[in-house]
């Protein structure tokens, strides 16, 4: 039986992940779901939390907000941390810009969850088309949600409703591939 | 004295509990409704039944089968607490087991035992056992290296079937065991701190020397300090000056119509300003120096989330200042929910509890390999509490 961690950079990730991992990955593992206190605190507490960790047969994912950072150079920093704390295959994801543009890719999810009809018709518009561009896809999501949409709540909601295929996000789906490749 | 174990069975929510290596200093944290607060009042029910009869107790927690497990009716509760005593120069581990039943619709003290090795080897001598009001207990204890014969065992019977047997014999200097377990009990405090009974005016008649669970008495105790403890008060105001900023002095002031209240200066003012308007955290930081500089320690004390109400920077020496009280010979429990707090915490000083099939266990962080590899590459407690790995949710 293998266990997977995810180092995640904050509560909502956890929430979001601690439901929509068991819809995709089988249930026979265990699952660690270790949330960090911002970007900055997961820099700074990762490289000790992978070196000492003590299970072997572990797979390590890391998830990080884009944000306003360059997305090739966060990957590739996250990368070097792991690298350095011997965990060289540990998968490394960004999610552009961040978890609520994932959200945003999947409207119909959105409107299933806060009783909004007729939402998933703006997914063709243009801004819904390719989320992951979006400057502010937070402010995006209030707005289609007249404020309901909040960070923790708001991600554990999605992560059971969040549909596996179709999403419009492009992080997301790379996401989804380098999770469903893990060598369970 | 220090309680190094602390077993129970069908005591509340903790069916089958064992928390062994208790250090001086110990802090538990869990989620809400985990069961700090009923670990912390097994000493006020022991302290209970010393004070009046196990009856009693066991009533004020709303009678046997309240205090008892679910699904456990039937079955007796225990309480077994391992301690460290020097007896007459000797480092002993001593057993206190209380055993309380259900007979005939009332309750009774079915065992009560204190024991403890002789020698390096062989089993624990029972130096007092009592079943329902009747046993023995040892009147030469002193007398350790003498064969079983040479000890003398006294017979006696219990006014009551449910009264303790260390209520009566911990009276006496010659049931060392005893004694120093009942001084243990009746000593112990626990601290609740509630604000509002600690501000405003209270009557300046009485005397006290030791805080109130709430805090209700602190202007008698702070008086008390202020007129017979210069150098601790002093010692107070120094740290309050360090921590509260404006704080310039703080002093106890009788009122015309004999009350007593706490007259709080700011630096920047002519005039002190009474303890009404004062913030709730600085009430809060004034009240546990007061308690943790007592001239005369509580030899338990328990602490219930120290962190309410307090700045997070404070909480770091705080939580050393805890330490330093358990170092005089004494013990400190915590219940905190503070990742500050744990973060001033030591390894081996940390537990958590955790619900199981409806029960709570108790585990310690040392006792976990993960956390002593992370914590051994500088990590703090606080941080790997908050992280989740104190107790896990998940399979």
């Amino acid at each position: 039986m293998s266990s997977i961690v995810f180092f995640l950079e904050e509560e909502s990730a956890k929430a979001f992940l601690e439901k929509f991992i068991p819809r995709i990955l089988p249930e026979n593992h265990e699952y660690y779901y270790i949330a960090f206190e911002g970007k900055q605190d997961m820099e700074k507490q990762l490289p000790r939390k992978l070196r000492n960790w003590l299970k072997s047969d572990t797979l390590f994912v890391i998830l990080r907000d884009q944000d306003r950072g360059n997305c090739y150079d966060i990957k590739q920093n996250l990368k070097e941390i792991c690298k350095k704390a011997g965990k060289p295959s540990s998968l490394v994801r960004i999610a552009c810009r961040e978890l609520e543009s994932w959200y945003l890719g999947d409207l119909a999810a959105v409107g299933r969850v806060y009783g909004i009809n007729n939402i998933a018709r703006q997914q063709n518009k243009k801004k819904f088309r390719k989320p992951d561009i979006l400057q502010n896809p937070d402010i995006e999501l209030k707005k289609l949600t007249n404020k309901r949409y909040q960070k923790v709540s708001g991600s554990r909601l999605l992560g059971s409703e969040l549909a596996i295929s179709g999403n419009k996000s492009y992080s997301f789906n790379i996401f989804l591939i380098g999770i469903e490749r893990l060598q369970l | 004295m220090r309680i190094e174990e602390i077993r129970l069975q069908n005591y509340k929510c903790y069916k089958e509990l064992k928390v062994t290596n208790i250090p001086a200093m110990a802090v538990f944290v869990g989620a809400n409704g985990t069961g700090k607060s009923t670990l912390f009042d097994v000493f006020g029910f022991l302290k209970h039944c010393l004070t009046f009869n196990i009856t009693k107790a066991v009533q004020s927690r709303g009678g046997f089968k309240e205090l008892v497990s679910r699904g456990c009716i039937g079955q007796s509760i225990i309480i077994e607490i391992k301690f460290r005593l020097s007896i007459t120069g000797v480092e002993r581990l001593v057993t206190y087991l209380l055993e309380i039943a259900e007979k005939d619709k009332s309750v009774i003290v079915k065992r009560e035992i204190l024991r403890y090795k002789r020698g390096a080897h062989g089993s624990p001598y029972h130096f007092l056992d009592y079943q329902a009001g009747k046993g023995y207990a040892i009147t030469n204890e002193e007398d350790f290296s003498k064969q079983e014969e040479e000890l003398t065992k006294e017979y006696r019977e219990l006014e009551a079937d449910d009264i303790l047997a260390i209520k009566g014999l911990g009276q006496f200097q010659k049931f060392k065991a005893a004694n120093a377990f009942r001084n243990m009990i009746e000593n112990w405090h626990l601290s609740d701190f509630h604000i509002n009974k600690a501000r405003g005016t209270k009557d300046a008649a009485g005397y006290d020397e030791h805080l109130s669970v709430s805090g209700d008495n602190l202007q008698l105790v702070a008086n008390n300090l202020f007129q017979n403890y210069e150098e601790i008060f002093s010692k107070i105001i120094e740290k309050m000056k360090q921590r509260v900023p404006g704080i310039s002095s703080i002093k106890p002031e009788t009122t015309v119509d004999g009350r007593l209240l706490l007259k709080f200066q700011d630096g920047s003012f002519q005039d002190p300003f009474i303890d009404k308007y004062v913030s709730d955290g600085t009430i809060k930081m004034f009240a546990y120096l007061v308690m943790l500089f007592d001239p005369q320690p509580h030899p338990l004390l328990c602490v219930e989330e120290p962190e309410n109400q307090l700045y997070p920077h404070l909480l770091m020496e705080l939580a050393e200042e805890f330490r330093l009280y358990s170092l005089n010979g004494d013990q400190v429990f915590v219940s905190t929910h503070s990742p500050d707090f744990l973060n001033a915490m030591r390894l081996e000083e940390v537990f958590w509890l955790e619900k199981k099939n409806g029960f709570t266990i108790v585990k310690r962080a040392n006792d976990d390999p993960q956390i002593s590899a992370y914590m051994k590459d500088g990590d703090l407690m606080g941080y790997l509490w908050k992280q989740g790995f104190l107790g896990r949710v998940h399979p």
